[in-house]
């Protein structure tokens, strides 16, 4: 095994990575192989999809399975060898299928098929066993040594942001909207990921592309959710449970959330929201449900206690699972891309055994105390009101905006943006965004002139929002993005914040703070051109950091 | 007296340690320090504590040799519940760290809905489950654990292991198959006193025998009159989460008149149709018209045709699962990975289907 996708990888003066038995998110060396062989194959079916696509062949299914594959791939999504063996399976199954059809075009068409090689030749053995025999020719770095480690550094971001874009484009198909240039162009990139590169300047551009693909998903997806459910609007959310039988929906997907609201509705169950879910309660066409009840507890990394104490079962829909301890694991249920050994996992949009679950357990006994937050300014929400914050600016009344986003981790320097949130002074907006904003958006900041000081604008893929609100406001003012009194601040974990990064990036943003600290394939070289390039910088103190973001100290 | 340091590695990689002290088992060390590992008669007997030892000194106290056999021995493993360290010691479990318990086994109480005389002497109890503390009716248990009932009106407290039958569900509903000992304990009060409507306690669920991840490999189960009941459980679950591995049930009885749930197999495979099985009859009479022989023989002729290599489940008495381990290795698959549970009714005067505390033999 080898993986250091994520923040949380083991560190050492030896080496970055997760190398043992096990890695540091639970994934066995075993599941961590045939993930890395999944990778490789689905690199080889988009050889073969390239080269179709350039014949004018399309095959919307083998990207629903490039993309739906990839995303198993995610750091705590997927844990079972079973289905890894499955999908391996069946990758070769589609590998095949999307390869007769381009030799098919291309004899048709009178044009010698090209053979391409590597990922595209590989053939998985029939069991497990056999399988992860070959996982040598798949190991995620492997031309490490034959590439150079800046290379391999930039292969990794590219890829590593692949999976991101490729997870936040399965959602958006799942609400029905998919772009064909947005398949072609995950095919292109992931085909060139083939190709052992090493030109570093080509590398960077490539990254580039994949930020500028991902703002395409990622706007995609903000129409999925904002077509589908309608627009986001500030929605005053519970956070202290109601009597009452009750079921938990952890997660980032938006069209399971809505099936298990439709089939739940008129039964006596409460659903609440968990996580990244919370933004569900901000469209109008989830908050319609009355049993939609509130939001439960922190980020991903508390769920081991705060699911044990939850009263009901818990549903995760993507990439936010860890081991489930005993004492609630029977009440756990995955669906979609996600999975646990043992764990139930629901198929097809099926949810009576969840809800037969729900009925049978015991749900809150008593009211607690309301309290809430507030959700859903959407970057419709904002630009609706964009005269009385351009307004506020030209008065100086905001002085400053903060984008805080990014995922939340377990690691002890996440209290980085706790402090800062702490300390921003209270002339500065913070809109948040993903899953760090759990450390303390349940704290009062108050407004200014009527706009609330915290503004939530949604999930990690909602920094299209944030992207789309500073991109207008630097219209108004007549000046570029980066000229605007804004500061980014964004925390990554996983494959996701990746993703935004490199979005972030392709927009030219500059100056983004990164933390709590950087990927480990990111190079001291790598590094020194994206702080050339793009201004990164790299977390220090929340005091100094805010003190550079403002031009002066904080109080 | 001095304390030696004990580690215990889970077979998922995580480390449990704790203290114990020369002239103490690590059972009841691990369990002073909260750490309630698998285990049941705490005396050597059922072997459910068993585990390998990778280093330091230790001395074994009387174990059955049902329970730890002569191979079990050669192959350096140990009942943790008649192991006293002589060192500091390190031993790895053949489960995961969930599987640990941090806290003391809830008990529960249940009210018996039915008892049926699948055969002149296999019950089938089934218990409803009453709600729990937090009004819960549920039973937290994987397919293939077991339960321990306490007998009714018996002051010392004994209880007695039974395997669940039925897969876990949201209703508190409880299967058992159990074969009934002549003189036992529990089974002459099922046998004569046992009724619908009265209550047991039980503690529970315990045990290691679970279904394993291993890919999509074929999945062989192999089962010994009412070892069945754990199998079935397995089974039962594979079938409601619509598995796709190959799945091949042998189950073995030694006569016409030892079968039972003939029909629930037959039901189960018409709604799963991945599973095969293969009855086996081991004296029929001459109007037997099924498989004619041991279910070991049955085994051994399906691995042989077998392409790859099976998860092999076996649970039955000590025997069948020797009988399975010697037929698996000359397949090439090493007892090591066999995962079973060994009932030892030949131990068991008083009838439990799984162990009790009873003398050990040297």
């Amino acid at each position: 095994m080898f993986c250091y996708q994520c923040e949380q990888t083991m560190r050492s003066d030896v080496q970055d990575g997760c190398y043992t038995d096990k890695g540091v998110c639970g994934k066995t060396a075993e599941t961590s192989d045939l993930q890395d062989i999944l990778i490789y194959q689905v690199k080889g079916i988009a050889q073969y999809a390239q080269l179709a696509r350039g014949l004018g062949v399309v095959d919307v299914a083998v990207d629903d399975f490039i993309q739906f594959a990839i995303f198993t791939t995610l750091t705590n999504v997927n844990f079972t060898s079973a289905r890894f063996v499955s999908l391996v399976q069946q990758a070769a199954e589609v590998r095949n299928s999307i390869k007769d059809k381009y030799l098919a075009a291309a004899l048709l068409k009178g044009v010698e098929a090209e053979v391409p090689m590597g990922p595209a030749q590989f053939d998985p053995a029939a069991d497990m066993d056999n399988i992860l025999k070959q996982e040598s020719v798949a190991i995620v770095n492997k031309d490490h040594d034959i590439i150079g480690e800046d290379a391999n550094g930039l292969k990794m971001l590219i890829l590593y942001g692949m999976k991101g874009v490729c997870a936040y484009s399965h959602h958006a198909r799942m609400l029905g909207y998919r772009q064909d240039d947005i398949d072609a162009e995950i095919e292109r990139i992931l085909t060139y990921l083939t190709s052992n590169p090493t030109d570093i300047e080509d590398l960077l551009n490539q990254a580039l592309s994949a930020g500028h693909l991902n703002l395409k998903v990622m706007d995609l997806l903000d129409r999925a959710n904002n077509e589908t459910f309608g627009n986001q609007e500030p929605t005053q959310v519970r956070v202290t449970p109601v009597a009452g039988k009750c079921l938990l929906v952890s997660g980032h997907d938006l069209h399971d959330m809505h099936q298990i609201l439709e089939q739940t509705k008129d039964m006596g169950i409460n659903v609440y929201t968990h996580g990244e879910m919370l933004p569900a309660h901000a469209y109008p066409g989830l908050k319609k449900y009355p049993h939609l009840a509130g939001n439960y507890g922190g980020a991903w990394q508390d769920q081991q206690r705060e699911f044990a104490e939850f009263p009901g079962p818990i549903v995760l829909t993507s990439n936010c699972i860890i081991e489930p301890a005993k004492n609630y694991r029977q009440r756990i249920f995955t669906t979609g891309p996600v999975g646990w050994p043992g764990v139930r996992h629901i198929e097809g949009g099926n949810y009576k055994p969840l809800i037969q679950a729900a009925k049978a357990l015991p749900g809150f006994k008593a009211d607690e105390e309301e309290k809430t937050i507030t959700t859903g300014f959407g970057h419709h929400t904002v630009l609706g009101v964009a005269d009385k914050v351009i307004d506020a600016v030209k008065s100086g009344a905001i002085k400053h905006f903060f984008m805080i986003g990014g995922c939340d981790g377990a690691k002890p320097g996440r209290n980085y943006y706790t402090e800062l949130a702490e300390k921003t002074p209270d002339d500065t907006i913070m809109m948040t965004l993903g899953c760090n904003k759990f450390r303390f958006n349940k704290e009062e900041f108050g407004d200014i002139g009527g706009i609330p000081r915290l503004l939530d604008m949604g999930q990690c893929n909602d920094a299209f929002s944030a992207i789309k609100v500073a991109t207008e406001l630097a219209n108004a003012f007549e000046c570029g993005v980066n000229d605007l009194p804004l500061s980014l601040m964004v925390s990554w974990f996983e494959q996701k914040a990746t993703a935004v990064l490199l979005a972030l990036l392709a927009a030219g943003v500059k100056g983004i703070h990164l933390g709590p600290s950087l990927p480990p394939y990111l190079t001291s070289n790598l590094l020194a051109v994206l702080v050339e390039r793009f201004d990164i910088r790299v977390n220090g103190t929340a005091e100094a950091d805010l003190e550079k973001a403002l031009g002066h100290a904080v109080a | 007296m001095s304390e030696f340091q004990i580690q215990l590695k889970t077979n998922d990689g995580q480390t449990l340690s704790f203290a114990c002290d020369p002239e103490e088992d690590l059972v009841s060390a691990a369990e002073k320090e909260n750490i309630f590992l698998a285990a049941q008669c705490h005396a050597g007997s059922c072997g459910a504590c068993i585990a390998h030892h990778e280093s330091g000194d230790y001395r074994l106290g009387e174990c059955s040799t049902d329970a730890l056999t002569a191979a079990d021995i050669a192959q350096q493993q140990v009942l943790l519940c008649r192991t006293y360290p002589q060192s500091d010691l390190m031993m790895t479990l053949p489960y995961a760290y969930s599987v640990v318990r941090f806290e003391k086994m809830p008990e529960r109480e249940a009210e018996i809905v039915a008892k049926t005389y699948l055969t002149e002497d296999t019950v089938k109890l089934d218990l409803q489950l009453l709600p729990d503390e937090d009004e819960s009716l549920s039973l937290d248990f994987e397919p293939g654990q077991f339960m321990e009932v306490h007998i009714p009106g018996d002051e010392a407290g004994a209880k007695r292991a039974y395997s669940l039958a039925n897969a876990p569900n949201w209703d508190g509903s409880l299967e058992f198959l159990i074969k009934l000992r002549e003189n036992g304990q529990f089974s002459t009060f099922l046998d004569k006193t046992a009724e619908a409507g009265m209550k047991l306690r039980l503690d529970g669920p315990m045990g290691t025998f679970m279904l394993q991840d291993h890919g999509l490999r074929p999945r062989y189960f192999v089962a010994g009159g009412c070892g069945l009941a754990s199998v079935m459980s397995m089974l039962r679950r594979m079938a409601e989460w619509d598995e796709p591995h190959p799945v091949k049930l042998f189950f073995g009885v030694w006569s016409e008149s030892d079968i039972f749930f003939q029909q629930e197999i037959e039901a189960l495979a018409a709604e799963y149709p991945k599973l095969e099985y293969q009855l086996c009859v081991t004296e029929p009479s001459d109007s037997w018209q099924g498989y004619r022989g041991s279910v070991v023989a049955a085994f051994e002729a399906a691995l042989k045709a077998e392409k790859g290599k099976p998860d092999i489940y076996i649970c039955g008495s000590p025997g069948l699962i020797e009988g399975i381990a010697d037929v698996a290795a000359v397949c090439g698959v090493d007892r090591s990975e066999l995962i079973y549970e060994r009932y030892l009714a030949n131990t068991q005067p008083t009838g439990a289907t799984r162990c009790e505390v009873v003398a050990p033999q040297s």
